[in-house]
């Protein structure tokens, strides 16, 4: 630690700051790419930002069947998702609050995320909203032994449910490409489809009710509490890619904490590169592949599970 | 080893309080009077209870309150031993037991002119004295008779309600279930006493190293599942759900909250004192533990979740939770028989730890459950619906318990799934492959467990507190009492005091279990919770620091909030109320909304291989000529409880089946039973010659 604890900790806020920021634009450029690749033009990457303005100076209109529950889950939504950025190393190897929490806290803060928004969707007594929650509580209940066996394998590896251990251990092993990680990867890549709500688990683009997941229990949503919640999915859409890019492929993260500005500035810029390569490869699959069924979805997080078990399988014996 | 004549003075206080407020609403006929008569000395004797546990944890000392007895009548030795194991119980039955009190004193009232105040408030107040005592015996005869005053007191507490011919069901199946777990229990005494020639705890502690190992797996297979049966694991959990939506709900908060606590204190009592798991074979008995204590977790949240009963729905809860508390029993088991102290002592500090967690959770949802029996009517969650609106600190109430049972953070559900995890995690230290593995995939059950779990409380509260009241009775549901909500209060306050100051209740669990294992650092009650690894020749830590947590997301909030304002041009939003969009097709009403049953549907689909779901549909039509126009139609969708068709209804069959031929020798005929007289008689005759 070169420059001390306070610089280390106003840069690790300012990843933060940053992370929260940049989240609508790795949106941005998803729907770019996916307009692309099915030779549309597309809105411009900024599109996102608007989008957020514009809700915010809107009023609101709200159902004169919500309770207090509805008025507060989109701050309950932010503060927990943006509060869980600040566990993650994204853009560095380190991350401002790594001492406070690990893995599982960030899994939790989630979690409280979407507690909250499944309540919403009920709140309002409208069908469209029961359905996406109905569909949010057996998809969510699903995901968690998924993500659970590849913390488990991870840690395994890497030592630890500590965030910061867990990146800065992976970036000094390098890619690992024992087997037991490999399956770890894809149980992860198939569970942070289905937490971030990509396709085939649920199409961002649409508002069709037989389609429709977490889209469905915002739909009585306006204004403020809107941009709120919007802004909260992109936020964690980040922060789960970024997990798998530095857990699983740490090239050109810098190896220990005290690195000087220059390699943190290469780092970081190579986490973004690295996240843009995601995003990108995240919306060309989705142009591919339709959605798939709800009850043929429990045949992909069942892959996601054997997966995982087969890394754990490979690491012990 | 000093007796401390204050400490038991204000354990003797506290059992007379009780006595006191057993007795008293005998004689007190008013509506108000009987019930506080019987409550206030309760939640007095609770608190003097309270303050005696922390002091004999504090102190470190064990405490002993001897009764003499002439030498022949050893065997009625009730004199009492507190150590630390005890009153760490004795503190969660006070906890529960005084916010249970003063929600009593206004939950009560509304039996007043129905049922006996008085007779309530008798047998809670004797339910509870005999928990306490029971976790104070250090003798088995006297253990057994406690043991024995708790299932008949709480017994008669579930089939208070006798008119309802389903509640006294309910309290046999009960009444059966405990005296089966009873009788393993006293068989897992006898092997002790045939071992060791002695019924007092000490001496089976004393021998508990020289245990031959059929002895001790004998032991530890009983006592798990007597025990076992108590405290609600899979298969034995039957009574469970019939119990508590019999009981009343204070009884049910009692029962879930603390009852399962005291066999989950027999089951440690025995399986890690009497029976000292030491070597590497006594490991499959923590495995036995673990696999036992998943597949309750899994089977009581699947079960859970597709409920519309809302006490049946939280007493399936239970049976996950204990299943959560028995699986870091277990490991603990595992890791002390391969000599790894330190991750014992953390897997047995998570499971106590969530035993006490859940003894709060528990008892502030099943009183939240209570207060809305009381408020809407009904217990079926179908017809609720809108109280958020109609009881708001109810609502509040059972919101924190649903975040804290769920595991969710800030609360204290969060923490101690934290540290089964991390305990779970550990298990790679084993150096056994076939441990590693089976660990491994039971932590991925756990995992579901969770996530089940959460899913099931979005129903639970979402479908009984939000959105549009489903009955009349939902409708006009008003809040209930003050006396209530203050008991509310205390269990909600102690989930988040929990959740926020973990190091609170890991320095009160490692000084009564009497382990120093390095995972209180910092500046308690503030500094945060670490637990050590080394894997892949790194040493590293994980911690989580709830209050730093909470400070962040604190500084979040404003942050967000003075964005959002300056983003705004701080230009104050209008909100207006508007009926909820209904796609164009005319007003929604009740019909239209998702029910509990819809909003599990899904989850039912995907476990279908476990629900067995049945459904049928009904058509009645005008003629039989024409299909095309219908009279009614009507569809029924149930789910079916394996274990109850599979494993209960064959058994009965079979036992009333061997009991019929059993009768035949009941001829009536006083010749026939001379003959048997005759056959015994040449029998015993024959081993008498026979005995060398």
């Amino acid at each position: 630690m070169t420059y001390g604890l306070a610089v280390d900790a106003a840069v690790a806020v300012m990843q933060g700051i940053a992370v929260v920021a940049l989240a609508p634009l790795l949106t941005g450029i998803m729907r770019k790419v996916k307009a692309r690749t099915q030779k549309r033009v597309g809105a411009s990457v900024l599109q996102p930002y608007y989008d957020l303005l514009k809700l915010l100076h809107k009023d609101e209109v709200v159902s004169d069947q919500a309770s207090w529950v509805f008025r507060s889950a989109p701050w309950v939504v932010a503060v927990s998702t943006v509060t869980a950025a600040l566990f993650v190393p994204v853009f560095l190897p380190f991350s401002a609050l790594s001492a406070a929490g690990d893995f599982i806290l960030v899994l939790g803060l989630f979690a409280l995320a979407r507690f909250f928004n499944m309540l919403a969707g009920i709140d309002a007594a409208s069908a469209f909203g029961g359905i996406g929650t109905s569909r949010e509580m057996m998809m969510s209940a699903l995901a968690e032994p998924g993500l659970f066996v590849t913390l488990f394998v991870v840690s395994l590896t890497l030592g630890g449910t500590n965030l910061t251990s867990l990146v800065g251990a992976a970036a000094q092993s390098g890619v690992v490409l024992t087997a037991s990680m490999l399956f770890g990867l894809i149980a992860l890549f198939i569970i942070v489809l289905a937490e971030t709500g990509r396709l085939p688990f649920d199409n961002p683009a649409t508002h069709l009710e037989l389609t429709m997941v977490h889209e469905a229990m915002l739909l009585e949503y306006s204004g403020k509490s809107l941009a709120l919640v919007e802004w909260s999915q992109a936020t964690k859409q980040l922060v789960l890619f970024a997990l798998l890019v530095n857990l699983f492929v740490p090239v050109g993260m810098p190896v220990s904490m005290g690195a000087g500005p220059l390699q943190l500035g290469a780092g970081s810029l190579a986490v973004l590169a690295k996240l843009g390569l995601l995003a990108v490869l995240v919306a060309y699959v989705e142009t591919r592949i339709a959605k798939w069924r709800l009850f043929r979805l429990v045949d992909l997080f069942a892959l996601a599970i054997a997966s995982g078990m087969v890394g754990m399988i490979f690491f012990y014996l | 080893m000093e007796i401390s004549p204050a400490s038991s003075a204000l354990f003797l206080g506290a059992l007379l309080l009780y006595l006191a407020g057993a007795v008293l609403p005998l004689f007190l006929r008013g509506r108000r009077e009987s019930a506080v008569s019987a409550f206030l000395p309760a939640a007095l004797g609770s608190l003097l209870v309270v303050i005696f546990a922390a002091s004999v944890i504090v102190s470190g000392s064990a405490i002993r309150i001897s009764s003499p007895v002439a030498a022949p009548l050893a065997v009625l030795d009730f004199s009492l031993y507190i150590d630390g194991i005890a009153a760490f119980f004795m503190l969660i039955i006070g906890l529960v037991a005084l916010s249970v009190s003063v929600y009593s004193i206004g939950y009560s009232e509304s039996y007043y002119g129905r049922h006996s105040v008085g007779a309530l408030g008798f047998l809670v107040n004797l339910f509870v004295i005999s928990m306490l005592l029971v976790t104070a015996t250090d003798s088995v005869f006297s253990f057994l008779v406690f043991w024995e005053l708790m299932s008949l007191s709480s017994f008669f507490l579930v089939v208070y309600e006798h008119e309802k011919p389903k509640n006294l069901r309910s309290g046999m199946t009960y009444l059966i279930m405990t005296h089966i777990g009873t009788a393993f229990i006293t068989a897992a005494f006898l092997v002790l006493y045939l071992q060791t020639g002695s019924l007092s705890f000490d001496s089976f502690r004393g021998a508990a190293a020289q245990l031959p190992a059929l002895t001790k797996d004998s032991v530890f297979v009983l006592a798990l599942l007597g025990f076992g049966t108590k405290a609600g694991l899979v298969p034995m959990h039957t009574w469970l759900p019939k119990a508590h939506p019999a009981a009343p709900s204070n009884v049910s908060a009692l029962m879930s909250g603390v009852m399962l606590k005291v066999a989950i204190y027999g089951l440690a009592r025995v399986t890690l004192g009497f029976v000292l798991p030491d070597s590497p074979g006594d490991a499959w008995l923590g495995l036995l533990m673990v696999m036992a204590g998943s597949a309750s977790a899994l089977f009581g949240v699947l079960f859970a979740a597709v409920e519309h009963d809302i006490k049946r729905a939280l007493a399936y809860h239970s049976v996950e939770n204990v299943g959560i508390i028995v699986v870091g029993l277990g490991l603990s088991v595992v890791f002390m028989s391969y000599g790894l102290e330190t991750l014992a002592a953390l897997a047995l500090l998570a499971s106590m730890y969530h035993s006490l967690n859940h003894a709060v959770f528990k008892g502030l949802l099943f009183m939240a459950a209570g207060s809305v029996v009381l408020g809407a009517g009904t217990a079926d969650m179908n017809l609720m619906g809108g109280l958020a609106k109609r009881m708001p600190w109810t609502s509040l109430f059972f919101l924190v318990g649903s975040i804290a049972i769920a595991g969710l953070p800030p609360l204290n559900g969060f923490v101690s799934e934290w540290l089964t995890l991390q305990a779970l995690l550990s298990s790679y230290q084993v150096p056994n492959v076939v441990l590693q593995l089976s660990i491994g995939f039971s932590s991925i059950v756990f995992a579901l467990t969770l996530g089940l779990a959460l899913a099931t409380f979005v129903k639970l509260f979402g479908i009984s507190f939000l959105a549009r009241p489903r009955s009349k009775g939902a409708e006009n549901a008003t809040e209930a009492p003050r006396t209530m909500l203050v008991g509310m209060g205390l269990a909600g306050g102690l989930c988040v005091v929990l959740g926020v100051l973990p190091l609170v209740a890991t320095s009160l669990i490692s000084s009564s279990f009497g382990f120093n294992m390095g995972l209180v650092s910092g500046y308690p009650p503030f500094g945060p919770l670490t637990v050590g690894y080394t894997a892949a020749g790194l040493k590293s830590l994980s911690e989580i620091s709830p209050p730093e947590v909470l400070v962040a997301a604190a500084s979040v909030g404003a942050a967000l909030l003075g964005f959002v304002t300056v983003a705004s041009r701080g230009r104050k939003t209008i909100v207006r109320p508007y009926s909820t969009w209904e796609g164009g097709f005319g007003p929604l009403g009740v019909r239209t909304e998702y029910t509990a049953s819809s909003l599990s549907q899904p989850i039912r689909t995907a476990f279908k291989w476990f629900y067995r779901p049945h459904t049928s549909t009904e058509r009645t039509y005008f003629s039989d000529s024409n299909h095309m126009v219908r009279r009614s139609i009507s569809f029924v969708s149930e789910t079916k409880e394996v274990f109850e068709e599979y494993l209960y209804s064959p058994t009965t069959r079979a036992v009333l089946f061997v009991l019929d031929k059993v009768r035949k020798i009941q001829t009536g005929k006083i010749n026939s039973y001379l003959l048997y007289v005759l056959i015994v008689t040449a029998v015993l005759l024959l081993l008498a010659a026979l005995q060398p």
